[in-house]
């Protein structure tokens, strides 16, 4: 049974990586306030997703409280490219979370009662950050821009104590104190990226897109508190976005280009020629994009990334964090862009493989993963509702879609070659909404039958795969349209994979234009396509 | 015919470990033939194949046919050590049994080694399908009572529907708002002094409703063991789609007066592998007209076409008519078993099939065992059941699972991996159990490494040859294991 109403925004960061030893908690002075008064406002945001069960409805509003922090995007030295026409202004940065499928934005100063719209300029939904811009120029007046700091280790004497603001009205601002935790690299499963990330606790009071202080400096912003822990993403990676935010065309942060496994067991190792002595870890998959997704093999052995050796966990001695992830390299060493060498154990042989460090992207992949701000795409045809399998439509199983979701259509998730219905090659692009995407052939599905008299016979049929329809190979829905375009005798058929309800249906040529008038008519459905 | 989707709100009402509460009941003749069962049963333990579970205590209920025969059904009397029968108002029991069983119709015969046991005892008749909305009675010892308990209701309904002991099959079942709980199980359901059906299972999304299994199937699984073997319910072997929407009738040009059932697919070596293709429309069996949702008449009720196939014996004939190219075909068709191998079906009454090698536990992947908790994963799903609808031309004779791992040192880093689907080994295609075996067996003996790889796995699973030789045992000796192997699908059967 679908939940129509469970939110998928609480798919968050899980945290992996090493923890540290911490050192005793020593007492810092507590922050002043009031700069602050000129460097962050509150945020408000009305949100309205759509309804992937209901492609043409949008679901309930709610809404959602926060802050933005005031920055400039920052000078890149030697720029050759064109720059972003907001280069020199003051922007709002928050969490893409915040303001995702937002229909409203409002922002309020502390010493201004009455809140200022404000509109997206960029969401990076992979990294969960987001930047804003308010028109009125009453609002920029007297606001200055964060300065960000490196986060400090809390390996290091200095004191470990971090703040962040608690906000008990619009009025009253106090600063809370907490401590780090972990440098970790979370994975957002949501995108899956993995991104290096702080675990706070102690910050309870605190909120999305709060700002997070060391030593009276600021050195990251709150993605998420709850229950006396907090996530935030650290100050370089803030840079590195504002950074990115400035160019002609936008790159996500710095990510690794592969999923990677530990190789401990010794028949394993000496299987693949790799010696005893030699750590590193055994390339599972390669990503079509990310650090080393252009000159790694599934199957290579990653001894070395840069100067850092690669233990048998995937753990780098990183100057500040200690033992870590590799991705925390990401953080502070590698920037977008670097010339990089791999060292790699590949059939046997060590190689040094030359390359640079590569964004995270949308991928591509069969099941594309979840997009907001984009309304569904989909197209009915006498009653037949096609969508694309994506993840925003898996959701809609609610929080647990990933065991309560029909299996088939979960193992398109797995991208086995096995389970794929086409061959999982490029086939050009594909659009949602104005951003058009290199992608795999997708899974098309009459995801249900919206009842009219022309489909008596087939209503109960729901996620159903579409294989063909008039005798041509459905790999994506604009597939469907031209397929329609086209049919091969006074019927449209369309074959479905076997173990779906049935496997064909036709609709009569003559009847459909009339029995869509209907269907729209009769169910309020404002387009029978939108792509 | 099977439903391989079917979702199961049913529940067997057999009764495990109930409490024993005596009731006093005046007897008559039909009670004094029904009798309570009691089976000690000892079922395997799907995660570690070569364990059984702890010995259950079930409850059930039957009653005297012809010949000194007791019928009940297959799940009260399933994995059994010892049965025990007891008479109405009499403490003392009598061993049984198991003198014929069918899984998939789910019906067995008993019979008491002492024939004293029968004396003064009359056996019951079996009479014929009910009349809707007639009056019935079913009689049993529900939540393990010691006395009879008859219960009345009317037939409401008589239709196909899943049986829930083997699972995968379905077969033609009567439904009464009598009471049938657990413990009722193999009772008979009586109407004018005779029986009409074996009280079988419940539905616990539905209040006051029972299910029967009616006289059709019981005569023919006593016609069935007649030659002392059973052989089971035939099967069609056909896929279908409805042709209620007009539009696809006219697409297949068939006559306005004409209706029937479409083909979707038929299932290789199945009774209808060769006769029937897929696309024909299946339009009479045995005379009798197919409509468009495929029901045939059945004494008062529509029921489904399959019902023609379920009361013959393997290796009757059928005789179809479907509508191909434009033309009508008359066509008969041999019957055969179901096409669809053991693994489909719950397993009862056999032990399960494993082989240990290096700490490795390999099984064949089967119905008992991805419906044990943790096992329903899409991997699994796909290979059980949509590999075959899919790509059947890629289909094993089995899907081997390295179910587990045996933690020792020729597996360390292994011992937390779970179901890894075995493709090859050494880079030869692993068809079943067998097949691995006697591969292990005939591995050279200067080989280094043994590597299983998976269609699912990126990494494949490695193993030092020669030291996986040297740890068989002493693995095996570690966790209290008698058999390194069971291939024989040893039956599991009263020790007695």
């Amino acid at each position: 049974m679908i939940i129509k109403h469970l939110s998928f925004y609480l798919l968050g960061w899980s945290l992996f990586g090493a923890a540290f030893v911490l050192p005793a908690v020593l007492h810092a002075k507590v922050p002043d306030i009031k700069p602050w008064f000129q460097q962050a406002v509150l945020l408000k945001s009305y949100q309205q997703s759509y309804d992937w069960l209901t492609p043409w409805e949008k679901r309930e509003i709610r809404t959602q409280t926060g802050m933005a922090l005031v920055v400039r995007l920052p000078e890149i030295e030697n720029s050759q490219k064109a720059e972003s026409p907001f280069k020199q202004s003051l922007l709002l940065l928050t969490t893409a979370e915040m303001v995702a499928d937002a229909t409203l934005i409002e922002v309020t100063r502390k010493d201004i009662r009455q809140p200022f719209q404000a509109k997206l300029v960029l969401m990076d939904y992979a990294a969960n950050l987001a930047l804003l811009k308010i028109e009125n120029n009453e609002f920029w007046d007297k606001l200055k821009p964060v300065e960000w700091s490196p986060v400090k280790s809390t390996a290091k004497p200095d004191p470990n104590n971090i703040y962040s603001l608690k906000i008990k009205s619009a009025q009253e601002w106090e600063m809370e104190s907490g401590k780090i935790e972990l440098m970790a690299v979370g994975h957002r499963e949501v995108s899956g990226a993995w991104l290096p990330i702080l675990k706070l606790s102690g910050v309870s009071k605190s909120g999305q897109g709060f700002p997070l202080l060391q030593d009276n400096e600021t050195v990251g912003m709150i993605l998420e508190a709850r229950s006396g822990e907090a996530k935030a993403i650290p100050a370089e990676m803030l840079l590195e976005f504002l950074e990115h935010a400035g160019g002609d065309s936008y790159r996500s942060l710095p990510h690794r280009g592969f999923h990677w496994r530990k190789l401990t067991q010794r028949s394993t190792a000496d299987y693949f020629q790799i010696p005893p002595e030699k750590s590193g870890i055994w390339i599972s998959r390669v990503l079509p994009y990310g650090t080393g997704s252009d000159v790694l093999q599934s199957g290579d052995y990653l001894t070395k990334i840069g100067k850092w050796s690669l233990s048998y966990d995937g753990k780098i001695e990183h100057p500040e964090w200690g033992l870590s992830l590799f991705d925390l390299l990401f953080l502070d060493q590698f920037k977008v862009g670097d010339s990089l060498k791999l060292a790699v154990i590949r059939k046997g042989k060590p190689i040094i493989l030359q390359t640079k460090v590569s964004p995270y992207e949308e991928d591509g992949r069969t099941v594309p993963l979840k997009r907001v701000g984009y309304a569904p795409r989909y197209v009915i045809q006498g009653g037949f509702l096609f969508q694309e399998l994506t993840m925003n439509y898996l959701s809609m199983w609610g929080t647990n879609w990933r065991s309560r979701a029909p299996v088939r259509l979960r193992l398109f998730l797995g991208q086995n070659k096995s389970v794929m219905i086409h061959e999982n090659n490029k086939t050009g692009e594909s659009t949602s909404g104005n951003k058009t995407f290199a992608s795999a052939a997708r899974v098309v599905l009459v995801t249900q039958v919206i009842p009219d008299q022309l489909n008596i016979g087939y209503q109960k049929l729901s996620n159903a795969i579409v294989l063909q329809i008039n005798g041509r190979q459905i790999r994506h829905l604009k597939d469907v349209i031209e397929a329609f375009l086209n049919p091969e005798s006074e019927y449209h058929r369309i074959d479905f994979l076997p173990g779906s309800d049935r496997l064909s249906v036709v609709l009569p040529v003559k009847e459909l234009k009339q029995s869509n008038r209907r269907i729209q008519n009769n169910f309020r459905i404002p387009k029978l396509q939108s792509l | 015919m099977f439903h391989s989707k079917a979702k199961f709100y049913f529940v067997l009402v057999c009764l495990w470990n109930a409490a024993l509460t005596p009731v006093l009941a005046s007897p008559d003749k039909i009670e004094q033939s029904v009798f309570r069962i009691t089976n000690y049963q000892q079922s395997p333990n799907w995660q570690s194949p070569w364990k059984m579970k702890p010995t259950n205590r079930g409850l059930g209920s039957g009653f005297l046919i012809q010949d000194n025969l007791i019928l009940t059904n297959a799940h009260v009397v399933s994995d059994s050590r010892i049965l025990l029968v007891n008479k109405i108002s009499n403490p003392e029991p009598f061993l049984a049994d198991v003198v014929a069983i069918a899984h998939d119709s789910d019906l067995a015969l008993l019979k008491v080694r002492d024939a004293n046991f029968y004396q003064d005892l009359t056996p019951l008749e079996l009479g014929g399908i009910p009349e809707l909305r007639s009056r019935v009675r079913a009689y049993g010892y529900p939540m393990g009572g010691q006395e009879l308990s008859r219960t009345e209701g009317v037939v409401s309904r008589i239709e196909f529907g899943t049986y829930v002991h083997p699972g995968i099959d379905s077969h033609l079942l009567i439904q009464t708002d009598s009471a049938i709980n657990p413990g009722n199980s193999g009772g008979p359901v009586t109407q004018s002094g005779r029986v009409i059906g074996v009280a079988f299972q419940s539905n616990l999304r539905l209040n006051d409703v029972g299910y029967f299994i009616p006289v059709p199937l019981i005569t023919r699984f006593l016609s069935d063991i007649e030659d002392g073997k059973y052989e089971g319910v035939p099967e069609i072997g056909i896929e279908t789609s409805s042709l209620v929407n007009r539009h696809y009738r006219r697409y297949l040009g068939l006559p306005e007066n004409t209706s029937g059932i479409l083909v979707d697919r038929v299932i290789p070596h199945s009774s209808a592998d060769g006769v029937i293709l897929s696309g024909d429309v299946l339009t009479k069996i045995e005379d009798k007209q197919i409509d468009a949702a495929g029901m045939v008449r059945y004494g008062e009720q529509q029921v489904t076409f399959f019902i023609e196939a379920e009361n013959r014996q393997i290796g009757d004939l059928l005789k179809i008519q479907v509508w191909r190219k434009g033309k009508f075909h008359n066509l008969s068709l041999s019957l055969k078993a179901p096409p669809f191998g053991a693994e489909m079906r719950n397993s009862y009454d056999e032990l399960p099939e494993y082989l240990i090698f290096g700490g490795l536990v390999f099984i064949a992947l089967n119905r008992n065992y991805i419906h044990s908790p943790g096992n329903l994963t899409p991997s699994l799903a796909y290979e059980h059941w949509y590999r075959e609808l899919e790509r059947p031309r890629t289909r094993r004779d089995q899907v081997i699972l390295i179910s587990r791992v045996l933690p020792s040192s020729v597996n360390s880093g292994y011992s937390n991996l779970r179901n890894f689907i075995v493709t090859t080994l050494n880079g030869k295609s692993v068809n079943s159990l067998r097949d691995l075996d006697i591969m292990l067996k005939e591995m050279p003996p200067d080989t280094l490494h043994v590597v299983f790889e998976s269609e699912w796995q990126k990494m494949p699973l490695v193993l030092d040859y020669k030291k996986s030789l040297e740890q068989q045992q002493s693995v095996l000796e570690r966790y209290g294991i008698l058999r390194s192997s069971n291939l024989s699908a040893l039956q599991n059967k009263d020790s007695q």
